[in-house]
Formats: C-alpha cells, sequence, structure tokens
C-alpha cells in the first residue's frame, strides 16, 4: 500500500451506532407513531376511496415532487457535512449544513405557497375527510421540518467548537434530518402518489 | 436559639436532614404508583370520561348518557375532588428533580406553573361540567348538552396546555450535566408534544380520527401518556436511588 493520508481521526468502529442511543429511542419510536397515523388513514380511505382519489386531484403534484426534492438533497447536504466533519473538516462541514438548511426553508415556503393556494382555492381542512388528513399530517411534519432547523443550527454551532465539539451529537442531529426526509417521502406517495 | 452550634454539629445536623429529605422524596415518589392507578379508575369506569362518549350523540342521547351515569359521576368526581393534591406530590417530585439538573431554576419554576395552567382545564374543569349535568337531571336537556360538550372538549381539547411542559421537562433533560433523568426520558416527552398537536382538531371535527373520542386525538395519544407515565414512574424511581444522601442543592 502506498502511504495514504492520515487516517480519519473519528471514524466510529466498525459496527458502532451512529449518534446515541436516545435518538435512535425516538427516532424509531416516532416512526411507530406516524406508522400508526398512517394505517388509520389507510382505513379511512379504504372506506372512502371514491372521494379520495377526487380530493387527491386538487393537490399539486409539482409542489410535492419539488418538496421532495428539496428534503432528499438537504438530506445529502447534512449526510456530506457529517462525513466530512468525521475527516476533520469542521468549516466545509458548517457549509454543507447551511446549505441543508437553506433547502430545509425552501421547504418552507413551497409548503406555505402550497396551503395558501389550497386555502383560497376554498379546500380548508373541513372539506372532507381526505383534506383533514392531508393538514394534520403535513401539519405535524412541518412541525418536524422547523425542530429539525433548530437542529441543524445546534449542529452548525457545535462544530464551531474545538476540534469540532461532540461528533454523537453532530450524528444524533443527522439521524433526525434523516427522519424528516424520511417521514415526507412516506407523505408524499400516501397523500399525492397513490392512486 | 441562642448560640450557633459548633461546625462538626452543624455538618451532623445537614447530613441527618438530608437523608431526612431522601427519605421525604420516597414518601412522594410512593404517592406516584397509586394516585395514577386512581386516576384511571376515577375517569374509565367510574366517571366515563375515558374512553369519550362521542361527539356525535343527540341531545336525547346525552340526557341518558348522564341518567345512566349519574351516581357513578358523583361518586367518582367527589373522590377526584379529594385526591386531585396527589397530582401536586407527584409533580412536586418531578419539579425537585429539575432543580438537582444544572440548568437555571427557571425550568423547575416553568414546569410547575404549566401544570398548574394545564390541570383546570385538563381536569377540574370536566369534572365540574358533568357534576353540573348530573346535578338537576330536570334541567333543560339543551343546556345538559351544553355541559356535555364543555366538559369533553375541554378534557381532550385541553390537551395542548400540557405541550409546553413537556417541552421544558425535554429541554432540562438535554441540557443537564448531572444526568438526573436519562436522554431518552427527553424524547419520550417530545413524543407527547407530537401527540398532543394531533388532539388540537378536537374542535372542528364531531366524527373521525381526530374527534374527541378519535382513534388519532384520543386512543393514540392516551396509548402514548401511559407509556409516559410508567416511563417516568421508573426514572423518577432511579434518580431516586442514585441520589446521593448528603447532596445539598444550591439555593
Amino acid at each position: 500500500m502506498t502511504a495514504r493520508p492520515a487516517p480519519a481521526r473519528r471514524l466510529p468502529a466498525a459496527g458502532a451506532l451512529p449518534g446515541d442511543v436516545g435518538m435512535w429511542v425516538f427516532v424509531l419510536g416516532d416512526m411507530v407513531i406516524f406508522g400508526a397515523y398512517f394505517v388509520i388513514f389507510m382505513v379511512y380511505r379504504a372506506h372512502e376511496q371514491g372521494s379520495f382519489l377526487a380530493a387527491q386531484r386538487h393537490l399539486s403534484l409539482a409542489s410535492g415532487a419539488l418538496n421532495t426534492l428539496l428534503l432528499l438533497a438537504s438530506s445529502r447536504f447534512v449526510a456530506l457535512a457529517v462525513a466530512v466533519a468525521r475527516a476533520g473538516d469542521y468549516r466545509r462541514a458548517r457549509r454543507l449544513i447551511g446549505g441543508g438548511g437553506l433547502c430545509g426553508c425552501g421547504f418552507l415556503l413551497v409548503k406555505a405557497h402550497e396551503w395558501y393556494a389550497l386555502v383560497s382555492a376554498g379546500l380548508t381542512v373541513q372539506r372532507d375527510n381526505f383534506f383533514m388528513f392531508y393538514y394534520a399530517f403535513t401539519g405535524v411534519h412541518l412541525f418536524h421540518v422547523l425542530a429539525g432547523l433548530i437542529v441543524l443550527v445546534i449542529m452548525a454551532a457545535e462544530l464551531r467548537r474545538p476540534a469540532g465539539g461532540r461528533s454523537w451529537l453532530v450524528e444524533a442531529g443527522a439521524i433526525y434530518w434523516h427522519l424528516v426526509d424520511l417521514l415526507w417521502i412516506i407523505l408524499f406517495a400516501l397523500l399525492y402518489l397513490m392512486r | 436559639m441562642t448560640a450557633a452550634p459548633p461546625a462538626a454539629q452543624a455538618g451532623a445536623v445537614a447530613r441527618r436532614g438530608s437523608g431526612r429529605r431522601l427519605r421525604d422524596a420516597w414518601i412522594c415518589w410512593w404517592v406516584f404508583p397509586p394516585f395514577y392507578t386512581l386516576f384511571g379508575i376515577i375517569f374509565v369506569p367510574l366517571t366515563r370520561v375515558m374512553p369519550p362518549p362521542g361527539p356525535a350523540k343527540t341531545t336525547a342521547q346525552i340526557v341518558v348518557f348522564f341518567q345512566a351515569h349519574a351516581l357513578t359521576i358523583q361518586v367518582g368526581f367527589a373522590i377526584l375532588m379529594l385526591a386531585i393534591g396527589g397530582g401536586s406530590v407527584v409533580n412536586g417530585l418531578v419539579a425537585y428533580q429539575i432543580r438537582r439538573m444544572t440548568v437555571d431554576p427557571v425550568f423547575c419554576y416553568a414546569y410547575i406553573a404549566t401544570l398548574a395552567v394545564g390541570a383546570i382545564p385538563g381536569c377540574l374543569f370536566c369534572a365540574f361540567s358533568f357534576l353540573a349535568a348530573t346535578f338537576r337531571p330536570d334541567r333543560d336537556p339543551h343546556l345538559i348538552a351544553l355541559c356535555y360538550d364543555m366538559g369533553l372538549l375541554t378534557f381532550v381539547g385541553s390537551l395542548g396546555c400540557f405541550a409546553t411542559q413537556y417541552l421544558i421537562f425535554a429541554v432540562a433533560i438535554f441540557l443537564d450535566r448531572n444526568k438526573i433523568f436519562p436522554a431518552w426520558l427527553g424524547y419520550v416527552s417530545i413524543w407527547q408534544v407530537v401527540t398532543e398537536l394531533l388532539a388540537a382538531p378536537v374542535f372542528i371535527f364531531r366524527g373521525g380520527p381526530f374527534a374527541w373520542n378519535g382513534a388519532i386525538s384520543f386512543w393514540e395519544g392516551t396509548a402514548l401518556f401511559g407509556v409516559y407515565i410508567a416511563c417516568l414512574i421508573m426514572a423518577s424511581r432511579k434518580a431516586l436511588q442514585r441520589q446521593p444522601p448528603g447532596e445539598v442543592i444550591a439555593e
């Protein structure tokens, strides 16, 4: 083997759990909570499939797809930030987290525009069961995005500390952000795509 | 009191005092499981508030509901009036543990204050609405229906009052360097915030998953609340077991 650059300082041991156990408890539990929501949604949908399909046509597929791309891109930024931080380049890691945060803010703007357009067209939460689920689920997800933006700020602040701060904290934040992304992908499929 | 005691004696007093403090805290902990058991007995079989009867009931059905359960509602809520203070002991124990954390005492005060705000709509208002409805069964049925709506809307709809409390508790756990409570309890606390966000729509819907007896607004939130209380009871026990008897909390 030729000489390689000094090994990355903080590569976790093979098989080690990134982040901390508490965050995994949270993420898996949150997925169970949302899983129950999705099952309840499917039960209602099975009972009134026609009206759900009719209501679904009012959603803007372009907005949903744009938001999916924004969150996927932000997840990519955050994943790269963790990799770069492990290699010791904290400044670049912070910039990448900033990129992830910008995508997250873009998501908020697209969502706000989408809600505004729907409400202006008279498609409010009281219109039918589909929109009841739509606003409730996207609302709770939006709360997750807002919390995620705070988490990204905490991650960036931690990376500003000497030697990049606590690596588990940065990893735990990234795990949470991926959860936000994953939940949206399921929501996008359930609310926008499923025929 | 006359002259101040010698230093050694003062130390002995402080030690004995703190040892007693731990015993006092254990007495409070033992209020925890029986209080929530009693709470369950009052709200589930006696007063029939949980699981909540539906918002779609007609006025006549509501009158029949109160006629059928008048006595158990009155007995159950009378017991609640006697036992409600147990909640303060339980919450006081958690507040005391927050006081032992490295976080600013403002978290402890905010925790107590948010619970004090939540107890009125979350528990007492419902009790008095139901008691008023059963007090004069010959009252105008529409007024009885009003009591029914007020009682159940406040009971399930007030869950949001507790969202801040859960958030304060979670942030205190995350910031605490003494590790009084494990980090996962903070995350379990955050789940409560998530489920309570979805209890907010009860004011809009009279049927379906977001009504006050709905699968999401009531059932899922209540199931998670049960998990949370079980975790809190276990974590407070662990915190007391790990607490050194001579510990002095900075005032």
